[in-house]
């Protein structure tokens, strides 16, 4: 700390903070446009911060300026008024002051600085410049270039922030505008920032223009749940409609930024298609009923079933929800057969292993570490904000990044290095890594082969992560530790976290994970596994996903309930499921949206709330549980879906004694052992990650059977056949689907195959293709990519990584 | 009244050759130098007291002197991005002695211990961006340039690299923007290019003239050299003189003699019949002077005491002839054009002061306007992120203090011209109307 002197004050600030934010700790506000620490160093361009500094001849500006020991700063001289008074004259002679009709007019910096630091009469009475508007920047943004004061934040923003380089000046002088490069529309997964970037309405969202004005909204603190990274968001709410997401700066979550999806999705919270209000199947048709009848039928079928249900939770479930329905099912219903999981069970330990607190890196971790491993997942698809925290780690704190992926990622050219195995040959790859870092570990080359993956690289790779430094964090998806040997690609994983220290304990290190759903690792730890309870609690083992389908099919199990989620479209073995749908006799579905397999196949639906209705918490993946409060008012029937599984669970004669959600989630800490006392209180709005709690210490220690050196199976291609590899894309979303304005986002089924692989099958971009493996056939559209591994190919479906298909021309 | 040093037999043909350079003695100061220790060739620099020539007339010893010591990847550039209006001194150097510069940035680069340079050439300066380039490979081939200087243990590459021509890229930052492929924008300072600067290494960035003076102060000593001129402004100075002169061109006088000897003695003074009405001693951002100042001594500290400043040298005269109004127009039409938009003093208020001017020419401005164009030029002046701003505020406020009555009378003149035309024009329209009635 040092202490400075602000227009005759002493105040104590930080050392080397700005003298902008050091005047904070005064109470003295410096006015600022260009200014915006999250864009990285200031640039001074604006000046609207000029102070006096004693002993320095010239008016300098706040924003660049650190504070010193013993300065003497003015900023309420006549200098200074003049210099002020001057930049907003100069900023407002060209605008066009239409704050009547303007959607930022109430919210808008540079109204307020007008108001605060203006002369309050402008001299100017020339002609202003004008320009064509508002023009469609994209279907997302307008862009009004008359109001634009030039900060450059938005060019800034695409430059330095997202790094897609769309965003350009145009021009110079006074005629200088914001364009993209080549006039294309600006389309990338972090556009939308730019938006709430702009000091004036420059930038205004296309569909939330004309909508409200300030004074007629209100903010509502809340998280989105349409992916792992969990954002903090404010719903901009107006007469019970959600109109609007703003970031809610949260710098150990999402940095103050959020995904396109996350800002424009909230439309599917009032679009037709939702379901608000109780159906059952009547004469092979959904019917609407009354909930006393859905939740009597619902009853009547899952008693009747008793011990031959199956559940399957989808990844938006929160805490309580995952928590009280597994009380149903294991207290109610006597059936341990439920998953949160997309496939393959890990046994207990590896589990416990993945979740303690020694091997846990935070977010924050991907910005300061010494070195990042990304490994079989693509941020900026799979928990997109995350890729603006690797690329701000690797730009302004040289992170050693490194990507160890199947498909071509889009943080290649920002790593040190980048490697690429065969799909679905995450274990065969870690093996060779696991051997690269372990002198006497095995041959190299011989478990690279079998990874598809080259052996020079991985020992590159090896030397790189051996020599970044301690701080390591190893960013993997839950991809990597599915499918049929989960539990031996989880073994690798660890012992390569072990040969690195990733796993030792130490601040800064650590594993993260990218769960398939958004609540993946809260499910996991509130007990919907089929192999653990609560807290990871040994239970007696049930079936997993792939073994509810299994059990269904063979009418093992009649009755499947379904909470959010569908899986037919959501999990992999698509025949499997329809098969297994097809032939339970019950199919409850908590859902928002009649998918294919629940309007083919559920007996009865309850309607699900929207993310902007629910109450209750839900688990980031690096622990941090936060708290989903309630925006707007339930729509039509719709009502807390805590309170239907509670109302269910009494059908079926079982009182799980909830009353209201926050019960609910003390019944949660209760039976978590590692969320002892924990209450929403000590959540808040900021959310408290478990693992900093005393609590922690009782998550039951992980025993692992050192395994001896498994060889995977050889992932090489063969016979001309191309191995499938799956992805799935940021936009690949029912939400993104039914929103209006994100609609021409919702991708086509694409098979992305090799240039070299295309000219072989005389393939060309556009081609329609049927993609077969096993029989079983998709069609798709080729995209060629230049990027992409000979013999490798992707296709955007939930199906197993691995299987070598077949591509013909349809 | 000449001092040639740098412009010493310049137009012997052939002396853009190695072999006519070499054969003038050209490559003996770097000898020279490297039989020195780099403190030592500092040394020479520093005592030599050379102001750098393009401009700001910041000691160039004193800036290699502010470079981080130490084994690190250090640049030195050369700015040739000669743009200021009303100069040529660095085009005819490079054009008809190239091996100068190169020499002086081979000195320049040794005492400051860098390796890498690169002359960063405005894009019209085709011509000179050849003959440099030519220079570059005669000089490679020589051993100049390249591992081991003449079997030394100094090294260095250079590159000529050719802006687009861009007055703003003329400031150092922007350059350097430029330099590294961006648009070219000033960077804020601090950080300065001595820390920060190409590509965020400590940078070395000097005008042609500064660095094409090396080998001299080499050759001579820094103390001989520092015997020219005066105490604030040694050596000598290729100044350009331009305008309303009879005998325009560069001429390189001692720094210190009095500036009518350069515009009226060398280069002949307006045409028969006209007087000096002002000039711009240093290029046209520079406040302007008028004829009554055409005594005070042309060198650093006293153009700055009179209002002025030497900038880079460059005098535009401009006689009795042209109105004030033109002039101011020109000047701040000029940069408008240039401005880059990055900070809002310079964009807006080079905007605003040419509508202003225009109206005035127009006839539809009043004298309180001048009051307005005057305190816009004030609230320029200082609050910009770098100098382009007050080099457009400087003369236009300057024009204005001096020439107010000149602009009153333009307004008034221009406002009965204006009067006089729809006068004209109005008595037959209402006689139609009077008709149709």
């Amino acid at each position: 700390m040092v202490s400075f002197t602000i227009d005759g004050l002493e105040v104590t600030a930080p050392q080397n903070a700005m003298l902008v934010d050091a005047a904070k700790h005064g109470d003295v506000e410096i006015p600022v446009f260009c200014y915006e620490p999250k864009l990285g160093a200031p640039v001074g361009a604006c000046r609207m911060c000029l102070v006096e500094i004693e002993g320095i001849p010239k008016l300098q500006t706040g924003c660049s300026t650190p504070v010193k020991d013993g300065m003497v700063v003015h900023t309420q001289t006549d200098r200074v008024r003049q210099a002020q008074e001057a930049v907003v004259e100069f900023l407002l002679i060209n605008h066009p002051l239409d704050c009547p009709v303007c959607d930022k007019g109430g919210e808008c910096p540079l109204q307020d600085i007008s108001f605060g630091w203006g002369g309050g009469r402008s001299r100017f009475i020339e002609p202003k410049r004008h320009f064509q508007k508002p023009l469609a920047l994209s279907p997302l943004i307008a862009i009004d270039r008359e109001r634009c004061i030039l900060c450059y934040r938005c060019v800034r923003f695409s430059q330095e922030l997202s790094e897609d380089y769309q965003l350009v000046l145009e021009e110079r002088g006074a005629h200088t505008y914001v364009a993209t490069f080549d006039g294309h529309p600006y389309v990338a997964p972090f556009s939308g920032n730019i938006i709430e970037l702009c000091p004036v309405g420059a930038l205004t969202s296309q569909p939330y223009r004309f909508r409200a004005r300030p004074w007629d909204i209100e903010g509502a603190g809340s998280v989105c749940t349409l992916c792992p990274a969990q954002c903090n968001v404010t719903f901009t709410v107006r007469d019970e409609r959600v109109l609007r997401v703003l970031a809610r700066d949260h710098a150990e979550v999402d940095d103050g930024w959020l995904c396109d999806k996350g800002r424009f999705a909230y439309q599917a919270v009032h679009v037709d298609e939702r379901v608000t209000h109780p159906m059952i199947r009547d004469g092979g048709e959904l019917r609407r009923v009354t909930w006393e009848r859905a939740l009597a039928e619902a009853g009547a079928a899952l008693r009747r079933a008793k011990g031959r249900v199956g559940a399957i939770v989808g990844g938006e479930t929160t805490n309580e929800e995952g928590f009280l329905l597994q009380r149903l099912m294991r207290e109610g219903l006597d059936s341990g057969d439920l998953d949160s999981r997309q496939g393959g069970t890990l046994p207990l330990g590896l589990h416990r292993a993945l979740a303690v607190p020694d091997a846990q890196a935070t977010v924050p971790d991907l910005e300061f570490a010494h070195a990042v491993l990304v490994l079989d997942t693509e941020p900026v698809d799979d928990m997109p904000i995350v890729d603006l925290r690797l690329r701000k780690g690797v730009r302004r704190h040289g992170v050693k990044l490194a990507v160890a992926t199947s498909r071509p990622s889009s943080l290649d050219p920002n790593a040190r290095a980048s490697i690429r195995y065969a799909p679905g040959a995450g274990e065969a790859f870690l093996r060779a890594l696991g051997a690269a870092l372990t002198p006497g570990g095995g041959d190299v080359d011989e478990l690279a082969a079998g990874a598809g993956a080259d052996a020079g690289a991985v020992r590159g790779l090896a030397q790189l992560l051996r020599s970044a430094g301690e701080d390591m964090v190893i960013l993997y998806g839950e991809r990597l530790v599915s499918g049929p040997r989960a539990a031996e690609a989880a073994q690798a994983l660890l012992e390569v976290a072990s040969a690195l220290n990733v796993t030792g304990g130490r601040e800064g290190a650590g594993l993260l994970c990218v769960p398939a759903g958004t609540n993946g690792r809260g499910l996991a730890e509130a007990g919907v596994l089929p192999n653990a309870g609560p807290g990871y609690a040994a239970v007696d083992g049930g079936r997993d996903a792939a073994a509810i389908a299994d059990g269904a099919r063979h009418g093992e199990l009649t009755a499947l309930y379904l909470l959010h989620a569908d899986p037919l479209v959501e999990l992999p073995g698509r025949d499997r499921w329809a098969e297994a749908l097809e032939r339970a006799t019950t199919v409850v579905a908590h859902a928002a949206w009649l998918t294919e397999g629940l309007l083919e196949h559920a007996t009865v639906v309850f309607p699900a709330e929207s993310y902007a209705e629910k109450e209750g918490t839900i688990t980031h993946p690096d622990g941090r549980l936060q708290r989903l409060r309630p925006a707007i008012g339930h729509p039509g029937e719709t009502r807390a879906e805590w309170s239907v599984i509670a109302d269910v669970a009494r059908a079926v004669g079982l009182d799980l004694g909830v009353l209201t959600g926050p019960m609910a989630t003390a019944q949660l800490a209760d039976a978590v052992p590692f969320y002892a006392g924990l209450t929403l209180e000590e959540i808040g709005g900021k959310g408290v990650r478990w693992q900093t709690r005393a609590a922690a210490a009782a998550l039951p220690a992980a025993e692992i059977q050192p395994a001896s050196l498994q060889i995977a199976p050889s992932a090489a291609p063969a016979n001309g056949r191309l191995r499938l590899g799956t992805y799935r894309s940021i936009w690949n979303a029912p939400e993104v689907r039914v929103s209006p304005s994100l609609q021409f986002l919702h991708p086509k089924l694409r098979l992305e195959i090799a240039p070299s692989d295309a000219q072989r099958l005389e393939l060309f971009p556009g081609d329609h293709v049927v993609v077969g493996s096993d029989g079983h056939t998709v069609d798709a559209t080729v995209a060629v990519r230049s990027t992409m591994p000979e013999g490798s190919v992707f296709l955007e479906t939930n199906a197993l990584e691995g299987p070598l298909v077949e591509v013909r021309r349809a | 009244m000449t001092k040639p040093l740098l412009l010493k037999g310049i137009d012997e043909p052939g002396l853009d050759t190695l072999e006519v350079y070499q054969r003038r003695g050209g490559y003996d100061a770097l000898r020279k130098a490297l039989s020195m220790t780099r403190e030592e060739v500092l040394h020479e620099l520093e005592v030599s007291g050379i102001r750098g020539r393009g401009g700001a007339g910041f000691a160039m010893g004193k800036k290699i002197s502010f470079l981080p010591k130490g084994a690190i990847d250090k640049y030195l550039v050369c700015n040739a991005d000669e743009s200021e209006p009303g100069t040529f001194k660095d085009r005819e150097l490079m054009q008809k002695n190239p091996h100068m510069l190169i020499e002086g940035m081979i000195i320049a680069a040794y005492a400051g211990g860098i390796n890498r340079a690169f002359i960063y050439i405005r894009g019209e300066y085709e011509l000179q961006a050849q003959k440099l380039e030519q220079a570059v490979e005669e000089a490679k081939r020589a051993a100049y340039l390249g591992e081991g200087i003449l079997g030394s243990d100094h090294s260095l590459t250079l590159w000529v690299h050719r802006g687009a021509g861009a007055y703003i890229c003329g400031e150092e930052t922007a350059l350097l923007d430029s330099l590294e492929g961006k648009r070219g924008n000033p960077r804020l300072k601090p950080p300065f290019p001595a820390n920060q600067g190409l590509y965020q290494g400590p940078t070395l960035i000097n005008n042609v003239e500064t660095l094409a003076t090396a080998p001299v102060i080499i050759r001579m000593g820094g103390e001989e050299y520092a015997k020219l001129g005066t105490a604030g402004s040694t050596g000598t100075k290729v100044v350009s003189v331009s305008g309303h002169v009879q005998r325009p061109g560069n001429y390189e006088v001692e720094l210190g003699i009095p500036s009518r000897e350069i515009i009226y003695g060398l280069a002949g003074g307006p045409p028969e019949g006209r007087e000096v009405k002002l000039w711009f001693p240093g290029g046209s951002s520079a406040p302007v002077l008028t004829a009554d100042d055409l005594d005070v001594p042309y060198d650093f500290d006293s153009l700055a005491k009179a209002g002025s400043m030497l900038g880079s040298g460059a005098i535009i005269v401009i006689d009795d002839s042209t109105p004030v109004v033109d002039v101011a127009m020109k000047t701040a039409k000029f940069y408008r054009h240039e401005s880059c938009g990055k900070c809002t003093p310079c964009r807006e208020g080079t905007n605003w002061t040419v509508k202003m001017l225009e109206r005035i020419d127009s006839g539809e401005a009043t004298p309180m306007d001048l009051d307005i164009m005057a305190a816009v030029q004030e609230n320029i002046i200082g609050n910009c992120l770098c100098v382009l701003g007050d080099a457009m505020a400087m003369p236009i406020g300057s024009m204005i203090l001096k020439f107010r009555e000149e602009f009153e009378a333009h307004i008034e003149a221009a406002r009965a011209r204006n009067e006089l035309a729809t006068t004209d024009e109005a008595p037959p329209e209402a006689l139609i109307q009077g008709a149709v009635a």
